[in-house]
């Protein structure tokens, strides 16, 4: 293999990041649209049960999405350690930033998610097979907070992914190659 | 060198070149407005398909969710605790017009419209993912089926134009709901689909993107 041979490969992004990526991005687009829509839904009582499928939907794919954003996190920074070290332009430093900032979001949304369910007393089923462990008791004040943290950072989540796609169209634009890493598998 | 066009597939060259390559393509890009960005389709098409998916499939999760016969119909009273309301910072009137609204849809659909809109969601799905794989080949590889390309965004327009046609047939209030949307979505499937019959049509046009 030559060194330029070898160089590419390094750069080629590998085909499970590809499909995660694409995963992901569904999956990040479907909480948003349906969370807007759920939230509409009849307050939850003995009567009505309307929340009640869209928010264990919500709370699994909440979940799934937590451990693709872990695998891809591994794999970048498994990839990260194999490449050669060396100058990096200013909008490499911005997109590794950008990257930084979206799973930092990601993260920080499926976990706040996460303490506010537990909080709300309300049980987490995994894809319908088994209950998650319950740790904590019912407390709204805690509930109430991490709910808010949980809405704006999605809401900063939604404002980066949207620099993001942009990115995305103008690499495309300028038909710069950088583009056709992420959609070669 | 330029390559002839061919009905079924566009050509798009390898995206592995040198610098000087990248900026005598920009130059052509600019220059000749007969280039096709096939990259820049591509991404918006991917873009636009993930945004479809979740539209459908958040629309089949609402036709299982509100389903005929559910308990709004029998029930009127909202049970609005007053811890719920400060959880989701909603009045006591916001909270009782959930309910309305989950009657509005019910009210609003005939007997027909639920069926149909499973239906029609779910081949929209499949038509969203068909069209996202068209987008990912546009960028990625060499070749694409110029057929499937109008297959696919021919389905989509029928599937909205369907659904259109279906919202029409139903009250005002579901088509408050949906009709603006469908519309929207009308016009960006009917633009993809145009750009792929005008390329067809153009006979010897050159889709190389160097």
């Amino acid at each position: 293999m030559t060194g330029l041979e070898e160089s590419r490969d390094m750069e080629r992004v590998s085909p499970v990041t590809v499909v995660l990526h694409c995963l992901l991005a569904v999956s990040i687009f479907f909480l948003f649209i349906s969370s807007w829509w759920m939230l509409s839904l009849p307050l939850p009582s003995e009567v009505f049960t309307y929340r009640e499928l869209p928010f264990q939907l919500h709370k699994n794919i909440g979940l799934t999405v937590f451990l693709f954003a872990v695998v891809m996190i591994t794999t970048a920074l498994s990839r990260k350690r194999q490449s050669k070290p060396g100058a990096r332009t200013k909008l490499e430093r911005l997109t590794s930033f950008d990257h930084l900032i979206i799973y930092i979001l990601i993260f920080a949304c499926c976990i706040t998610g996460y303490l506010s369910s537990s909080y709300s007393g309300w049980q987490t089923q995994v894809w319908w097979l088994f209950n998650l462990p319950s740790w904590t008791n019912e407390n709204d004040k805690l509930n109430i907070l991490f709910s808010d943290v949980h809405i704006w950072t999605c809401w900063s989540l939604l404002a980066v992914i949207s620099v993001h796609i942009s990115a995305a169209i103008f690499h495309a634009a300028k038909n710069d190659g950088i583009i056709n890493k992420m959609f070669r598998l | 060198m330029p390559r002839p066009y061919n009905s079924s597939t566009m050509t798009v060259n390898s995206f592995h070149k040198n610098n000087d390559e990248l900026a005598n393509s920009h130059s052509t890009s600019m220059t000749d407005n007969k280039v096709f960005n096939l990259p820049l389709s591509g991404v918006l098409i991917v873009v636009f398909a993930i945004l479809y998916f979740a539209t459908q499939a958040n629309e089949l999760l609402r036709q299982v969710v509100i389903a005929p016969g559910s308990v709004a119909e029998q029930i009127s009273e909202a049970d609005c605790r007053a811890d719920e309301l400060v959880e989701e910072n909603l009045s006591l009137a916001e909270c009782q017009l959930m309910v309305s609204s989950v009657q509005i849809t019910l009210a609003s659909s005939p007997s027909w419209f639920r069926s149909f809109q499973i239906s029609s969601a779910t081949l929209a799905c499949i038509a969203a993912m068909l069209s996202f794989l068209i987008g990912f080949k546009l960028i990625g590889s060499a070749t694409l089926s110029a057929k499937l390309a109008r297959f696919s965004f021919s389905s989509l327009a029928l599937i909205d134009i369907l659904q259109f046609l279906a919202v029409l047939n139903t009250g005002p209030l579901l088509r408050a709901q949906y009709l603006w949307p469908l519309l929207i979505w009308l016009a960006i499937h009917i633009s993809f689909l145009i750009i792929f019959l005008a390329l067809n049509s153009s006979g010897g046009h050159e889709k190389e993107m160097t």
